[in-house]
């Protein structure tokens, strides 16, 4: 028995939204007031480390395609890469600021993976329009974490790479498998559900 | 630079203009059932209207005769009517365009009055490959470099002080073992799932490997990966954090799933196979994983990296060995015996062959190790820089007839043991007719 596919972006659509609002909260008060407790430093490279271990389910229980569970694991790996690497900085383990290129692979990697496997075009129905707009999302969104490379004290880098994490939650929690989107839902999709 | 650009676009814009591609949804009979009476027609239920190809639904019986009728669309589904379906295994293989153009492919069986036969053994699968043994290699690399390293650092330097730099390259070494271990199994589901489809890598990234995830080998390959995801996970929290303590469950985890690769092989599945041969032949690769990844990592990282922990690491390990090499050969001996049941199967079979070969190698690492043990043990405590140099390098060339050990036992594992002689209950049993009530 296994959930709908929509459920589960809702799931991780939700604690993406989490790790989002974390980022933008510490872009807008501030590196040093938001690590003033140091648990908060540890709370989104935990959590996107998390979901990286958390997607390793999803990639081993839906095999309805060979392209959705390469997919799948795919963003299992780069999240646990880019969240570990974070948190290693963040814990001292690692101390080369090169590590941070981590989180422009995982976006460009995500996207890329996104965009391949989803087959169907953009107006087929809304999560095909979706997965477009994601891919594409975090294709062009990568800039903001590859800037703060060198960048890194840049508030508005930061904002701008904590906005597109909760605009890319957004879209997962608008995500449903069977519905229109701006009125268009082909013929072939099926039934629109709820 | 711009024809480069300009050529990822275009691979990133392509698959928007592609066609719909359609789910399956149900399908009469079930994947992997056995029915009592033969049914009349088959159907396949999608998501979606998709349209029919020559052949799309074709049912194959163990000689290959396809026994549908010319399939027809009844709304989401398509059905094709059967010719009269003698008791025997069936292996349904399908086709249909969604959308527009896009092809979608799968494969099930089922049985008349017979079990369904595991869809990895469908009419046209050809078997393991090449390809698929040197997969199985990295799956049992992968293996050992994972149960080997947190061996050896949890109970070969147990107590000791070990070097903040040693325990970084345990990490790593460790990680990669996991890592690797996790990409062979997603490598050697594919090959698997690949062979039983028998479609080319195009059409089989949007195949349907649903009916594959539910065999033995699938349900392995699903807790395995699972596994071995929180092992990786593991190891990273013991590394990040400096806590060794992390490493015990990542290694108990670790030996666990190598059950995976016992519970999909032949000793799970073949006549005479038992929960004891099943049992063995966990005890046997988990041991074998032990020994040789645990020697590799004796010479790769103690005896370069921590040379002050040489002697203590070669005279602890040297204890364990034997203690792993009599489970291995205990285990091994058994597990012959079970799967040859006369002696001349050894040179008589392709899998006797095999097996051959891996005993000779096996025979030359315990000769390689009897000499460590014996000649060199009592050497170790007095020898000079220039003599553990030495040592070394005959412990790198034993570590590597270990890998060539677990090439051979990865050949083993994919191929077919000798088939069992029937044994008079059996025979009387098959003698019966079947209590099965087919239509005539």
């Amino acid at each position: 028995m296994q959930p709908r596919a929509e459920m589960i972006h809702w799931a991780f659509g939700a604690m993406i939204l989490f790790v989002g609002l974390c980022l933008l909260c510490e872009a807008l008060v501030g590196q040093e007031v938001w690590r003033m407790r140091r648990w908060r430093a540890y709370l989104w490279p935990t959590l996107a480390f998390s979901l990286g271990v958390l997607l390793w389910p999803v990639m081993a229980f839906f095999t309805n395609s060979a392209i959705h569970m390469y997919a799948h694991g795919s963003w299992a790996e780069v999240l646990m890469l880019a969240g570990g690497a974070e948190l290693a900085l963040v814990r001292g383990r690692l101390t080369s600021p090169w590590w941070r290129l981590t989180w422009p692979l995982a976006f460009v990697t995500a996207g890329t993976a996104f965009l391949v496997h989803e087959q169907n075009p953009w107006f087929f129905a809304r999560s095909a329009f979706l997965h477009h707009l994601l891919g594409w999302t975090f294709v062009l969104a990568a800039v903001f974490p590859l800037a703060l490379v060198w960048r890194p004290r840049s508030s508005v880098l930061r904002g701008g790479f904590a906005v597109m994490v909760v605009a890319v939650s957004v879209m997962l929690l608008c995500d449903r498998d069977v519905a229109p989107i701006f009125g268009h839902l082909s013929a072939l999709a099926g039934t629109p559900h709820r | 630079m711009r024809t480069l650009v300009v050529a990822v676009l275009v691979a990133l814009l392509a698959p928007a203009t592609a066609s719909a591609h359609a789910t399956l949804r149900a399908t009469s009979p079930h994947f992997g059932t056995e029915v009592s009476r033969a049914p009349t027609t088959i159907r396949l239920g999608f998501d979606q209207h998709v349209r029919l190809l020559p052949d799309s639904i074709r049912v194959l019986d163990s000689r290959g005769v396809n026994l549908a009728r010319p399939a027809h669309n009844a709304g989401r589904s398509i059905v094709a009517p059967l010719r009269h379906l003698p008791r025997g295994p069936y292996t349904v293989r399908w086709h249909a365009i969604s959308a527009d153009s896009h092809v979608v492919s799968g494969v099930w069986t089922f049985g008349v009055g017979v079990p369904a036969p595991a869809v990895t053994s469908a009419y046209g699968a050809g078997g393991p490959t090449r390809t698929e043994h040197l997969v199985r290699w990295l799956w049992f690399l992968g293996l050992a470099a994972t149960i080997g390293v947190l061996g050896l650092r949890l109970i070969v330097l147990r107590g000791l002080t070990v070097p903040r730099e040693l325990e970084h390259r345990i990490a790593i070494t460790a990680g990669v073992g996991a890592l690797v271990s996790l990409h062979a199994g997603i490598a050697a589901f594919s090959l698997r799932s690949e062979d039983a489809l028998q479609l080319p890598f195009a059409r089989f990234l949007y195949a349907d490997l649903s009916p594959m995830a539910a065999t033995r080998f699938g349900r392995a390959f699903v807790v395995m990966t699972l596994g071995f995801a929180l092992v990786l996970a593991l190891i990273y929290l013991a590394w990040l954090l400096d806590r060794v303590v992390y490493l015990v469950p990542a290694l108990a985890l670790s030996t666990v799933l190598v059950a995976g690769l016992s519970l999909s092989g032949h000793d799970a599945a073949d006549a005479g196979s038992s929960w004891k041969t099943e049992a063995a032949d966990w005890v046997h690769i988990a041991a074998a994983s032990l020994w040789i990844g645990g020697l590799a990592a004796l010479v790769g990282l103690v005896w370069f990296a921590a040379p002050s922990l040489r002697r203590t690491a070669f005279a602890r390990f040297s204890r364990l060995a034997t203690v792993l090499v009599a489970v291995v050969i205990a285990a091994g001996t058994y597990l012959s015996i079970v799967r040859l049941p006369q002696l001349s199967d050894l040179w008589s079979t392709g899998y006797g062959h095999v097996l051959l070969v891996k005993l000779g190698l096996v025979v030359l690492a315990l000769a390689w190790g009897a000499f460590h043990h014996f000649a060199i043990g009592p050497l170790i405590a007095r020898a000079d820089d220039g003599l553990l140099s030495r040592i070394g390098g005959s412990l790198a060339a034993e570590s590597l007839v270990g890998v060539a050990v677990l090439l051979a036992a990865a050949v083993l594992v994919d191929s077919r043991p000798p088939t069992q002689p029937i044994r008079t209950s059996d025979r009387q049993s098959q003698a019966q007719p079947a209590a099965v009530t087919l239509p005539p």
